[in-house]
């Protein structure tokens, strides 16, 4: 157990140097850095204040030892500042001298991107689980049919189409749900218990957008899982025994069928610090997706460098424990017997 | 037990959603059940909210240093000018009472107005635009405007209420520069790097507003500021929310969370005429700004250095066909680079009209005619045929690149269109001189100066003539423009170079679009028809009256 | 045989995905034939105009058929789709078979490879790669493509693997087979049904992902008429000129979840194990 945890934590450093290496080379493919799109079109702004800009940021100096700058920079986990906004610290808050905190981007993006994420696959979860065992036990037949249809049809929707529909019609037509945003104004004047309320009412339509399209996903995958379980022998024995059924499908096949789900869940996890960039963009939150694409857009190469490095080592790191939870979870591994 | 489960199998999601929804429904406070007639005349009166939507927030909030358009759309309710342009675009003084220029007109004196103060109760005077005149020049200043200034060879205060600049000659957009420079507090930067310090998220003005509170990603707020050198503003607030996408930006107009929004020609000609509701609570409003969209030719790839050829282009399309297709008519055809309507701008100058066997007659001269019979004109063997590139993002000019390579191909010319991400668009095609033809806009200072775009100087790759445009007689006209400080001489060079540009055809001015804002009706005060400022010449006294105020949330 | 073609057609579900992406391919395929207009013909006089017996679909912001357009786009969706997922069955089939035949370091690399494109999120990746690039159909192709072979690559590699011990590789073997006969004439034929079935599901996403592409400006460029640049066109105005959303948003919901019931009916048709008649 400790071997393997050891083994995986020695893979993980070359691993991220290939992310980072990767994500350095596929930024540089671009023409145009942060001089071209800050100043670049604008005649009032000449050819030698770009140029200053230019070495500024240390652009025009080679390839590789633009690579090595950072890499020195991040090994003490500084991942520089943004080019675009002005100077913002990229991952975490700086204070300066006089007590003035100024807040990361990073550090301001990947909350609200996890929350939301996170509150979207616990709706796939409570939503998906009943699906997959109702799927499962009724092969075959409606019930099961229409779950998979339904599940299809909310992975099958753009999501963006249905974004803006459900916008106009619970924000316009009626006046349920706030259209865009996170926080109503005003928000600092609620009471606590009424600033939840709106928190929940401004990430409801988010939530319920994202979590649709993963719907499928995972209730197949539960209704496979707990098909094949409950066609193995184990099974037929307990069925044989006089066992009730909701013992058979409860307690046996079950939870033998979620074993994987746990593994499953580790691969989901890339997607959740990778915001959506289209669903932050339609509601208008501030999330990891936004914050990637606008720095892709400005050619702001250490918010770049540093979501794709942080995203990918969460990821990493998220694996890991998905692993280290299913071998936990699993007696057949955490007894050595098996891998 | 199962079999009642499967009946009702989609029962525990029905639930979840219905509780969902029920939860959200019920905990809005009671909403109004007849809104206001918001139609209704009231009197002026302070306080109120007034809510708008950006794109993009800003980078930071010290104008200089951010540079784009939504840093300075906010800046400028925070910071002032030394001086400013009225409504009929006249300059007139800001923080400056009045100003004198030398007899040698090398020279510029601003006298400011006295007793004025920071939004911190620290005196403002000459030495803060002293200062600001430093940082702006300063090498080490990360902002790309420091060429107008740097012009200046000696800049003092004498004392606290007058400022002086002196130029090595007489640089007539001098003033224009004057006015774009938006001076800052040396008490609480003059120990800071201006480029990293926190005051661009907390800045501390002059003007009508100071910041509030922003909340990073999702709105900036601003609160009137009683020490306004400029008097008192009457709304209370301004907000401006981040929202990225215009679609959702419109359906937020149409909730009434937000009170201003520009309109695109669709929305402003067919949406809203189709729906009588909205005109009880949101006017819309027509303004032509300073900008106009054109066809440019790379001069110095043939065919496009025949001035046959390029005149043919320009009788090939069809201007008005743009302006009713691509703005549904809410648009005006362009002679000169300059606003119409402006005394910068030739009146005796029409475009070219639409002419397609002229176009051809043009072709025809200049060796292009279809040998081979494939629909497409050649010469010397080979097509006539290019790439229009256009950047991504910027859906007229997208369309209007589409109705003009339809032109193009019913005279025989093979055009293609390629849209590319502006970064891309500047550092692969622009600055290396590779394409063939672009559509673009300028967007113009008020300021006729056109040196960096227009003079033969300004071809290096980076700077702005990078169409190659090269006409000595231009050239000298430029340089008098620059000398010349007598509005009315200065007028008669520009309208000289406007008509040898026309001539020249080395682009084809396609349009200038109307800036169509939509207003809530609870604001009011606003000029109608627009002023040549513009409707937000006088933003500061709109006001809101107390019955259609948005219910807020009180301390 | 028999057996799998009734098992598949016993599946109501998976026939209808069977249907919904016959007619689309027809309709794509006959498109010049059905279309009433040209796609590209612009008309400013009838400017977003809403379905008529003249225009079926309506028109759009330049006053073209919405509907011929529509059948032009779905040639443009399709071939995004299964080019796309070519090119990724393509490099995944490869790279599978040689580390799962192989094995040794060269497996590592190609392994560690796969985690390392699994850990970057893959839209990001397509995004930053397109919008550095100029977006065209054949790069949005080759992203995709090149951004969703890894899944392939470890089926095919976990298929090898459980084969690769099997009796009759181990006397192919023996009896002196050479390795490339034994990849393409045994072991791939055998591992193909999952990449047929991860094929058709990657059709889907991709359709979706090239709509996404579109809201973001980097998607099909005009004039070129896709499902997804028609949706983008009127998001603006979806509730005035809802033909532009409700036509397109239909159409790619239609087809992705024809692929995903097709896609899905057949995992059901080959894999052994969630037969019901097991016992």
């Amino acid at each position: 157990m400790i071997k393997y945890l050891l083994k995986r934590l020695f893979w993980m450093v070359p691993l991220l140097v290939g992310i980072s290496l990767i994500s350095f080379l596929i930024m540089h493919l671009a023409p145009g850095d942060i001089t071209t799109t800050e100043a670049g079109f604008n005649p009032k702004a000449s050819q030698e204040s770009r140029q200053k800009l230019r070495e500024m940021y240390n652009l025009d100096k080679p390839l590789l030892v633009q690579y090595g700058l950072w890499l020195e920079r991040m090994s003490t986990l500084d991942f520089g500042r943004s080019f675009a906004s002005h100077q913002r610290p990229v991952f975490w808050e700086v204070t300066d001298d006089k007590g003035n905190v100024t807040p990361g981007l990073i550090q301001e993006a990947l909350p609200i991107t996890l929350l939301i994420n996170m509150l979207s696959l616990g709706l796939i979860i409570i939503v998906a689980l009943p699906l997959g065992i109702i799927s499962a036990l009724t092969q075959n037949r409606l019930p099961d049919r229409s779950i998979t249809l339904f599940v299809f049809i909310g992975f099958a929707i753009p999501g963006f189409w249905l974004a803006l529909i459900l916008m106009y019609w619970t924000g316009v037509v009626h006046d349920w749900l706030p259209i865009s945003g996170l926080h109503s104004l005003g928000f600092e004047r609620m009471p606590w218990w009424g600033q939840m309320l709106d928190s929940m009412r401004h990430l409801a339509l988010p939530v319920f957008v994202s979590a649709l399209s993963g719907l499928a996903g995972i209730s197949l995958f539960v209704r496979n899982g707990m098909l094949e379980v409950l066609h193995q022998d184990f099974v037929t024995t307990a069925r044989a025994k006089g066992l009730p059924e909701s013992a058979v499908v409860f307690r046996h096949a079950l939870r033998n069928a979620l074993l994987p789900l746990i593994t499953l869940l580790g691969l989901a996890i890339p997607g959740l610090i990778g915001g959506s960039v289209i669903a932050e963009s339609i509601f208008a939150i501030p999330g990891m997706g936004k914050l990637f694409y606008d720095a892709v857009l400005m050619r702001d190469f250490p918010v770049i460098m540093g979501i794709l490095t942080i995203g990918s080592a969460l990821t990493l790191l998220g694996n890991l424990l998905a692993d280290l939870a299913y071998a936990w979870a699993d007696p057949r591994i955490r007894r050595g017997v098996m891998q | 037990m199962f079999a009642a489960a499967l009946r009702h199998s989609a029962l525990p999601l029905r639930l979840l959603l219905a509780s969902l929804l029920l939860l959200a429904a019920c905990s809005k406070p009671p909403t109004e059940t007849a809104s206001p007639d918001y139609g209704q005349t009231f009197a002026p009166e302070p306080g109120g909210t007034l809510i708008s939507a950006t794109i993009a927030e800003p980078s930071g909030l010290i104008p200089m240093i951010a540079g784009e358009a939504a840093a300075s759309a906010i800046a400028s309710n925070i910071f002032n000018t030394l001086l400013k342009y009225d409504k009929n675009l006249e300059l007139t003084g800001e923080l400056a009472q009045s100003w004198k220029v030398s007899p040698d007109q090398k020279t510029i004196t601003f006298h400011l107005k006295p007793g004025m103060q920071w939004a911190d109760g620290a005196p403002l005077t000459s030495a803060d635009v002293l200062f600001t005149w430093k940082v702006v020049t300063d090498d080490k200043t990360r902002t790309p405007y420091g060429a107008d200034f740097k012009l200046v060879v000696q800049a003092e205060a004498p004392d606290p209420l007058t400022f002086r600049v002196t130029y090595p000659q007489p640089y007539a957009p001098a003033l224009d520069s004057w006015a774009g420079l938006q001076i800052l507090p040396q008490h609480l930067l003059k120990d800071e790097d201006i480029n990293t310090t926190a005051f661009a998220r907390n800045p501390v003005g002059s003007s009508y507003y100071q910041l509030e509170s922003w909340r990073h990603g999702e709105s900036i707020s601003l609160v009137r500021n009683a020490k306004s050198t400029q008097g008192q503003a009457m709304i209370q607030r301004l907000i401006s929310r981040s929202i990225p996408d215009t679609a959702t930006q419109f359906l937020e107009l149409l909730a009434n969370n937000i009170d201003y929004m520009g309109l695109d020609p669709v929305q402003y000609a067919r949406v809203f005429p189709s729906r009588p509701d909205l005109s009880k609570k949101i006017a819309l409003y027509k303004e032509l700004g300073n900008n106009y969209t054109y066809m440019g030719f790379n001069l110095k790839h043939k065919p496009f250095d025949d001035i046959r050829v390029r005149k043919a282009i320009n009788y090939a399309v069809d201007k008005q066909e743009l302006i009713d297709g691509v703005l549904l008519g809410l648009g005006e055809p362009v002679a000169s680079p300059y606003k119409p309507g402006t005394r910068w701008a030739n009146p005796e100058l029409k475009p070219y009209p639409y002419d397609p066997e002229k176009a051809r007659e043009l072709l025809r001269s200049a060796g292009f005619e279809d040998h081979d019979n494939d629909g497409i004109l050649d010469r010397n063997g080979k097509p006539f045929s290019f790439e229009i590139l256009t950047n991504n993002g910027n859906k007229q000019r997208e369309l209007s690149a589409v109705l003009v390579q339809r032109r193009l191909k019913e005279i025989g010319i093979d055009a293609s269109i390629r849209k590319v991400e502006w970064a891309s668009f500047i550092e692969r095609f622009i600055k290396t001189g590779d394409f063939d033809v672009v559509v673009l806009g300028w967007s113009l200072a008020l300021d006729p100066d056109q040196y960096s775009i227009w003079h033969s100087s300004q071809q290096a790759p980076g700077q702005f003539n990078f169409i190659g445009y090269n006409n000595p007689h231009v050239d000298k006209l430029l340089e008098q423009g620059r000398l010349e400080l007598n509005p009315d001489k200065r007028m008669k060079i520009y309208h000289e170079f406007a008509k040898i540009l026309l001539e020249d055809s080395p682009i084809v001015y396609l349009y200038a679009g109307y800036g169509l804002p939509a207003i809530h009706k609870r604001v009011k005060g606003i000029d109608n028809p627009a002023p040549p400022a513009g409707i937000g010449h006088n933003s500061y006294d709109w006001y809101i009256p107390a019955p259609l105020r948005r219910k807020e949330i009180t301390p | 045989m028999k057996q799998t073609l009734t098992k598949a057609f016993s599946n109501p579900l998976a026939l209808i995905g069977f249907f919904i992406i016959a007619t689309i391919m027809l309709l794509a395929l006959f498109a010049p034939l059905i279309a009433p207009y040209d796609p590209d013909a612009i008309d400013v006089k009838a400017i977003l105009l809403s379905p008529s017996a003249v225009h079926y679909m309506g028109t759009d912001g330049l006053g073209r058929d919405v509907f011929s357009r529509m059948l032009f786009g779905a040639r443009i969706s399709l071939l995004v789709g299964i080019v796309a997922v070519g090119i990724a069955t393509a490099i995944g089939v490869v790279l599978g078979a040689i580390a799962g035949y192989y094995r040794g370091w060269v497996d590592v690399f190609i392994m560690r490879t796969v985690d390392v494109m699994l850990s970057i999120p893959t839209f990001f990746l397509i995004l930053a790669v397109i919008a550095f690039l100029t977006p065209s159909i054949w790069n949005i192709m080759i992203v995709i493509g090149l951004t969703s072979w890894m899944g392939v690559t470890r089926l095919v590699r976990a298929e090898f693997l459980s084969l690769r011990n099997r009796e009759f590789v181990m006397a192919s073997q023996t009896l002196g087979a050479r390795d490339a006969r034994l990849i393409f004439t045994h072991l791939l034929p055998n591992s193909l049904t999952p990449v047929i079935v991860s094929s058709v599901l990657g059709v889907a996403s991709a359709v979706l992902v090239e709509s996404g592409l579109s809201f973001l400006g980097l998607g099909v460029q005009a004039p070129q008429a896709s499902w997804g640049n028609i949706l983008t066109d009127g998001k603006e105005y979806i509730q005035f000129a809802w033909w532009l959303s409700l036509f397109p948003g239909l159409a790619i919901l239609i087809t992705v979840l024809g692929y995903n019931l097709l896609g899905e009916g057949l995992r059901d048709v080959f894999d052994p194990r969630t037969s019901k008649n097991k016992l």
